[in-house]
């Protein structure tokens, strides 16, 4: 899995977004953060509870100039129905098929063959800032995926459990 | 056509499933009966004391058997009934958890991932009916193939009596003009090589099988095979002396 401080893999791959089938390429993210979000597999009944709690504070995120990109094996059709199923996201669901992005930021779990639930923040110039992954019978926290991009895009040393408007301390701006 | 009624249907295989019990009873009766009368010909000439032996023999083996089952079924029942429950809590705790295990297995079984999304998520809008569904397919367990532990033992002591007649029988009314020692052994032997070859029909004809014959045969080399073996055992003791305890 990749770490902090990595260079985050490029990708060029189908996508699902607003309905539409597309192919979507990291370089056409120019958001100042980006949050590659990777879950196991579509039509599940842990990860729409991620998905949906993620496109659900989706204009928080933007808030925060951080872009959102969700990633699974499936292909691009079976993300749009899904979206479709779960009301709409606002967020492209890449299709992974091949599990090739999903190797790259070393996340694929051969056991199931699918991704595990990694989350990682890449900084404007793709580099890792952020990451994490936990087991698949286990969601992720979609307020602390937002807490850490705050604490980010503070620049500062932040504690544990800071918040924003809590003390913190320079220097360690986030390189945009 | 038209299909037949469901719960007739399931009254129909929950009766069939007694199956077990009365095959393994009325096998085990007339093939330890037919052992023990071959046996004792061989060890001892007192026809009364064989006799009494193997009456000995089958209500001992009748109550050993059906307590066997009754203790058996018991526990079966009492250890996956433990299992369900677990489940079931588990299940109440984490839902989630069984969804995604009861979609994995819909998938296994040939459903495409959406559809058997769209079923486990229909079926969880009635608790009951996808914890039943669940357990049916994840484990292959449901309370109603708990048995019962009384009807088993029951119908597993009553096979064995049932089979253990058919042997001692003939060999208790053999006249005596007619030499009751090999002659009755003779007629036990034949009523029971027909009744396990009837026994191995049954089955065969139950489960629906092409060759039921074959069935038939099955049980009665396996029943022909034991009863040499007794006897040729009850010949080669013989001479140690260790029946002449039951001799007068």
């Amino acid at each position: 899995m990749l770490k902090p401080g990595d260079t985050a893999p490029p990708f060029d791959l189908p996508c699902a977004i607003d309905g539409q089938m597309r192919r979507l390429t990291s370089g056409q993210i120019a958001s100042e953060l980006l949050v590659l979000f990777f879950y196991p597999r579509d039509f599940s009944f842990i990860c729409p509870t991620e998905v949906v709690g993620l496109n659900r504070m989706l204009a928080d995120f933007k808030a925060e100039q951080t872009s959102i990109v969700a990633v699974s094996i499936d292909d691009a059709e079976t993300h749009r129905r899904w979206a479709h199923e779960l009301g709409g996201i606002g967020f492209p669901l890449v299709a992974d098929a091949g599990g090739t992005l999903t190797r790259a930021f070393g996340v694929f779990d051969e056991t199931e063959g699918a991704a595990l639930r990694a989350t990682f923040i890449l900084d404007r110039k793709r580099t890792i800032r952020y990451c994490v992954a936990s087991p698949v019978n286990i969601g992720r926290s979609i307020t602390e995926t937002l807490r850490i991009v705050r604490a980010l895009r503070s620049g500062r040393l932040c504690p544990a459990d800071w918040r924003p408007g809590d003390p913190s301390q320079a220097p360690g701006p986030v390189s945009k | 056509m038209a299909l037949s009624d469901p719960a007739e249907k399931k009254r129909l295989l929950e009766r069939l499933s007694s199956i077990r019990e009365v095959v393994f009873g009325t096998q085990d009766g007339v093939l330890t009966t037919a052992g023990v009368l071959a046996g004792l010909s061989g060890a001892v000439s007192n026809h009364r004391q064989v006799v009494l032996a193997a009456l000995a023999s089958t209500a001992a083996g009748a109550l050993s058997m059906g307590a066997g089952a009754y203790l058996g079924a018991r526990a079966e029942a009492e250890v996956l009934g433990s299992e369900l429950a677990r489940t079931r809590r588990e299940a109440a705790a984490q839902p989630y958890l069984l969804q995604e295990e009861l979609l994995g297995q819909l998938e296994k079984e040939g459903l495409t991932r959406e559809a058997s999304y769209r079923i486990v998520k229909l079926l969880s809008k009635a608790p009951q009916a996808f914890l039943a569904t669940a357990e049916v397919k994840l484990y292959g367990l449901s309370p109603e193939s708990l048995g019962n532990a009384v009807t088993d033992g029951v119908t597993m002591g009553i096979a064995f009596l049932v089979g253990a007649l058919v042997p001692l029988l003939p060999y208790i009314l053999m006249p005596a003009a007619l030499g009751r020692g090999y002659a009755g052994l003779g007629a036990a032997m034949a009523t029971t090589a027909l009744a396990l070859f009837a026994v191995g029909y049954f089955q065969g004809w139950l489960a629906g099988q092409g060759a039921r014959w074959l069935s038939g045969v099955r049980f009665l080399s396996i029943a022909m095979a034991a009863a040499v073996a007794g006897y040729l055992i009850g010949l080669a003791i013989a001479p140690l002396g260790g029946i002449a305890a039951i001799a007068p």
